[in-house]
């Protein structure tokens, strides 16, 4: 087991760069997941901690060796990958043990090894059959096998479940989950989904155009939003974005925005001081779909950054559990998660709860947030 | 009803559409066959048999002699020896050239598409570009050249120039080929530890079945078939099947023995025909799988 530390690491490919000084330290048994759009350099991020790929400046260190110039078998790391990489032309068997034969290991203690791991991961019976035999999920198992039976100190997965389907992909995320508590080994996960970076990570790294845009726990990043990039990305379905007014009137500052009518919606903003400096200003407001939903949800008495606003409904999608009402404010189409039980339908005027105690404003022109 | 009745029109057009098709088959595979099966039948009739004209017919008097003689006692230029050390002449020409061929133009394929360099593209393009260069114009380049090495007149040599021949298209197939695997696997070996050599031997090669079939059978016919170089590089102990061939069918002794000719055609096609049949299924596989996803 190590800790990860990455020092103002550069790459480009010939005049292209790729990335462009990224910083990072992950924790010994922490599991970081790298998320961001595709081509943010996030494969390539990992393929440099691996080895595969040089990088043009900078250090990544291992535990308290750099590994710069290291050949990838001797890095100490294991590697999942997306198309799971398995030899086509040997066994499950063979898969698991090709690593431990090129290392030398005695074949009586790479038997008794593999057949260790197949156990853990329910495959015991599959270790006689080639690739082609098995089902996807059944790969994704052999492929992480053949990374546990290295016991590396650093796990990296280069997006391991985008090629199942959604059931299979929920199951095997929570089976990753149970592998790192088991382990207790740093882990480092690529993945363009929000979804798994939220329910995975013990760390957040999220990149765009080479830079770490921001690095934090998932709990940061999904309320602490350092920009308009980072707030629209993480989140299913994704924060409101509402173009609008900083207006102080009394003494308050308060955020006015314009629904479809045109008339104006206000929301009183109280912590944020930042936001006096943009008195009469555009800024954006961004505000978490469960932040406005149904008016018995919160108690508004108690508190004054949670109020009641009437809004007009455009569309209601129920999802079950919950129900989802788009609305228009701002020019733009905005989300409220609603109880699975609430009865709202599409063109009708309701009341709705506004939690303005996590809201948050970027500056229009940087994206930046203000605080 | 009615549609019924319409639906009977339609199988009866079908069906003679069918018939059509199939006749139109069968007499282009008759037209292809006609010469085999001129050459099998006369080969086996005796030459007087021949003389007396009916080319399609079937012999009367069935007779092995003429293989017998276009095999071992034949008049080859100026040796009456048959076909027979010239047959061991194209094998041992033609075999190492296949293999040698097949190695480096694996060895290339793999290096061109999972461990390029600067200028792989160029060096590629080169390489397919020998593909397309006529043999007539390296003729005398390559006299010369074998004259250098020593090794003019020689096996040796024309294995030489027929490997230097079949490297383009050998890397070609594989590049191809190789092109279509997925190159975490590669990666997936080096972080397992593996090599350069080891990663080839021990994923690549033995994923590459289809393909090797492919350019053995492709290397196989060229080499075997080739006239031009057989005819102007070989000596007299080095000379190919097919320049025999061409050496028994002009060198006469008083009468055109045809029947022995036809065997000794036959003689020079079998090997090929041979490769073709024991694997000829994979040859539409192999080309598919490079056709498709290279």
């Amino acid at each position: 087991m190590a800790s990860v530390t990455i020092q103002n690491l550069q790459k480009s490919f010939s005049s292209v760069e790729v990335l462009k000084g990224i910083d990072l330290h992950i924790e010994d048994g922490g599991f970081l997941v790298l998320v961001g759009p595709s081509g943010c350099g996030k494969s390539t991020l990992l393929n440099t901690i691996a080895g595969l790929e040089e990088f043009s400046g900078g250090d990544i260190r291992i535990g308290n060796h750099s590994v710069a110039g290291l050949h990838p078998s001797k890095r100490n790391i294991a590697m999942v990958f997306q198309s799971y990489a398995l030899y086509p032309n040997m066994t499950v068997f063979e898969n698991i043990s090709f690593g431990m034969e090129m290392q030398g290991v005695e074949k009586k203690s790479r038997t008794e090894l593999v057949n260790k791991v197949a156990k853990t991961l329910q495959i015991s019976e599959l270790l006689n059959r080639k690739p082609g035999q098995l089902s996807g999920g059944q790969r994704q198992r052999v492929a992480m096998g053949r990374a546990i039976v290295r016991e590396p100190e650093v796990f990296l997965f280069d997006e391991p479940l985008s090629n199942l389907d959604a059931k299979l992909r929920i199951d095997m995320r929570t089976e990753i989950k149970r592998l790192h508590r088991r382990l207790g080994s740093t882990i480092i996960y690529v993945t363009h989904d929000q979804v798994e970076a939220m329910t995975l990570a013990t760390k957040i790294a999220v990149l765009k155009d080479g830079y770490i845009q921001q690095y934090g726990s998932p709990y940061e990043v999904y309320n602490n939003p350092k920009n308009v990039f980072v707030a629209n990305f993480m989140g299913a379905p994704a924060m409101n974005l509402m173009d609008g007014v900083i207006k102080k009137i009394e003494g308050e500052i308060e955020f006015q925005v314009k629904n479809s009518q045109g008339d104006v919606l206000s929301l009183p903003v109280r912590k944020i001081k930042g936001l006096s400096g943009y008195i009469d200003d555009k800024v954006i407001c961004g505000l978490r779909p469960e932040a406005i939903t149904d008016i018995n949800v919160f108690n508004s008495e108690a508190n004054d950054e949670i109020v009641k606003r009437v809004v007009q409904v455009d569309i209601v999608e129920p999802a079950g559990s919950d129900t989802f009402v788009i609305l228009q404010l701002g020019k733009k189409e905005v989300v409220a998660r609603l109880k699975g039980d609430s009865r709202v339908s599409a063109g009708e005027k309701v009341e709705l709860t506004f939690n303005l105690s996590q809201v948050v404003f970027f500056d229009r022109k940087t994206e930046e947030r203000i605080r | 009803m009615k549609q019924n009745s319409v639906k009977k029109g339609n199988d009866r057009q079908s069906r003679v559409s069918r018939v059509l098709i199939y006749l139109i088959l069968i007499i282009f595979v008759v037209f292809y066959f006609l010469p085999l099966y001129v050459m099998m039948v006369n080969s086996l009739k005796p030459l007087e048999e021949i003389r007396s004209g009916g080319m399609l017919n079937i012999p009367l008097v069935w007779t092995l002699d003429p293989w017998r003689s276009a095999w071992a006692s034949a008049q080859i230029g100026v040796d009456p020896s048959g076909l027979k050390p010239y047959f061991i002449n194209s094998i041992i020409m033609t075999v190492p050239a296949v293999i040698i061929a097949t190695i480096l133009g694996s060895l290339n394929g793999y290096v061109l598409t999972k461990w390029q360099f600067k200028g792989h593209g160029l060096v590629f393009g080169l390489l397919l570009l020998s593909c397309f260069i006529p043999f007539q114009i390296v003729l005398i380049p390559m006299a010369k050249l074998l004259g250098i090495f020593g090794m003019a007149g020689t096996t040796q040599g024309l294995i030489l120039v027929h490997v230097v021949y079949g490297i383009g298209f050998s890397t070609l197939f594989f590049r191809n080929y190789y092109a279509a695997f997925p190159t975490e696997i590669v990666k997936a070996a080096q972080i397992d530890g593996a090599g350069f050599f080891r990663i080839f031997s021990r994923v690549l090669l033995p994923s590459s079945g289809p393909i090797i079939v492919v350019t053995i059978i492709w290397l196989f016919t060229n080499i075997w078939n080739d006239f031009l170089f057989g005819a102007s590089f070989a000596d007299f102990d080095s000379i190919p099947m097919t320049v025999a061939l061409n050496n028994l069918v002009s060198s006469s002794t008083g009468v055109k023995e045809y029947n022995v000719h036809f065997a000794g055609a036959i003689l020079a096609a079998l090997p090929t025909l041979i490769v073709y049949i024991v694997s000829g299924r994979y040859f539409v596989r192999g080309l598919m799988a490079g056709a498709v996803k290279g």
